[in-house]
């Protein structure tokens, strides 16, 4: 019978890359359990090519909007190669509720420094829930790679001070 | 009874051209103040909808165009006689399919030629729209009417904003979305080549004001705001050099 010699250097390591993985998984089970960090998922079908005469994501339905329970409802619309309205404002602190949906292809909306990241898949509608923290600019940027504009596909994001 | 229906519809037309050329620019401007509620167009582009563009007939399209009289201001092959009107010549079957539809259901308007091509539009049918879509779509991009000009110096001021874009103005590149030679992309964004300067500069002016609404989004409407008439005549420039021979 054939005996497979392992060096004990070998040995060594495949312990550490054993733990290295469990740690991962470990950093990823507690993110998830703990702050609620996952990928978005919401199954919530829609035909995009009818996106403009839908109900939900009409022209002048877009947008902001308080609820009665304060919170507020965001309603965008990706489309190449920006999201509209192309400037949005909401207040810091407050839960917000995202709907969006693409008009053509597959998109990815991205606000720097908040978890709102999700991809705009068409025929879908994508809802991410967050809550900004900090006031101030950021742009949402599109980080689905969706065609030869997609580098310029970003838009206005204002948070402003607690709400009046 | 199709050629009844043919008749009707040439009857039609040109009573609606004398219609609309006796017509007051007055009239046009106040039609175009009646904001038109609802989507900006009603045309989607469901599988459906390509697949009944693709099969329009560019035979008979080109029958209609000489019947209906679109050859008298678009010209008999698509190129525009003088710069007042556009060239459709290589444009986007899907595009001038849209237009059609969006003239005929009153979402295109805001100018005195729209009032015309409304009227125009009336009594036409879907098949005839996809006809002389495929029509327009058989020949090549136009090159310029004669007499009309383009300024070299002013087409090579506007190429930063037409290849780069400008980031601060979230101004996509035109090019990103109009192609690389002005000739369109799927499935409505219309060429650009070889159009008459005039005819561009009003049409950008008409976004720019919001006279001209039938963009789904606002998408040409937004960036069209963002342009100085400066640089909606460079670009005008650029384009109808493009197809320069
Ligand atoms: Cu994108």
């Amino acid at each position: 019978m054939a005996t497979i010699h392992i060096d004990p250097l070998e040995k060594r390591w495949i312990w550490m890359v054993g733990g290295m993985v469990v740690i991962f998984y470990a950093v990823q089970i507690y993110y998830a359990a703990v702050h609620n960090l996952h990928p978005p998922s919401n199954v919530e079908v829609i035909d995009s090519a009818k996106l403009h005469l839908s109900e939900e994501f009409a022209e002048d339905k877009l947008g902001v909007k308080q609820e009665a329970d304060g919170s507020y409802t965001v309603t965008m619309v990706a489309a190449r190669y920006g999201f509209y309205p192309q400037e949005i404002s909401v207040p810091a602190n407050t839960p917000i509720k995202l709907r969006i949906a693409s008009f053509d292809v597959l998109h990815g909306v991205h606000v720097p420094f908040s978890n709102m990241n999700t991809m705009v898949v068409p025929g879908y509608v994508s809802e991410v829930h967050t809550q900004f923290v900090k006031e101030g600019d950021f742009p949402m940027i599109c980080n689905e790679y969706c065609g030869l504009g997609h580098d310029y596909m970003y838009s206005k994001l204002h948070v402003t001070g607690a709400k009046s | 009874m199709k050629a009844n229906n043919m008749e009707n519809k040439i009857v039609l037309s040109v009573a609606a051209l004398a219609a609309a050329l006796m017509m007051s620019p007055v009239m046009a401007a106040e039609h175009a103040a009646m904001a038109t509620k609802g989507p900006s167009t009603n045309v989607s582009w469901t599988a459906e909808q390509m697949r009944f563009v693709a099969n329009g007939d560019k035979n008979r399209g080109g029958q209609l165009n000489s019947e209906m009289f679109c050859a008298s201001c678009h010209g008999d092959a698509g190129v525009a006689p003088t710069g007042n009107w556009p060239s459709l010549a290589g444009q986007r079957a899907e595009y001038t399919f849209k237009m059609l539809k969006d003239y005929k259901d009153g979402k295109r308007h805001g100018s005195h030629s729209a009032e015309i091509m409304q009227k125009v539009t009336q009594g036409m049918s879907d098949q005839d729209m996809a006809d002389l879509g495929q029509f327009y779509a058989s020949f090549d991009l136009p090159a310029l009417p004669t007499g009309v000009t383009f300024d070299a110096a002013q087409a090579d001021m506007s190429k930063a904003v037409i290849k780069r874009g400008d980031g601060k103005r979230l101004v996509a590149p035109c090019q990103s979305c109009h192609g690389s030679n002005g000739e369109g992309a799927v499935t409505d964004t219309p060429a650009l080549a070889g159009m008459p300067p005039e005819y561009f500069i009003k049409t950008m002016q008409e976004y720019k004001s919001g006279a001209r609404a039938n963009d789904v989004y606002s998408r040409m409407r937004l960036i069209a705001k963002t342009l100085t008439d400066d640089e909606i005549s460079q670009m005008a420039h650029y384009y109808a050099g493009m197809t320069a021979k």
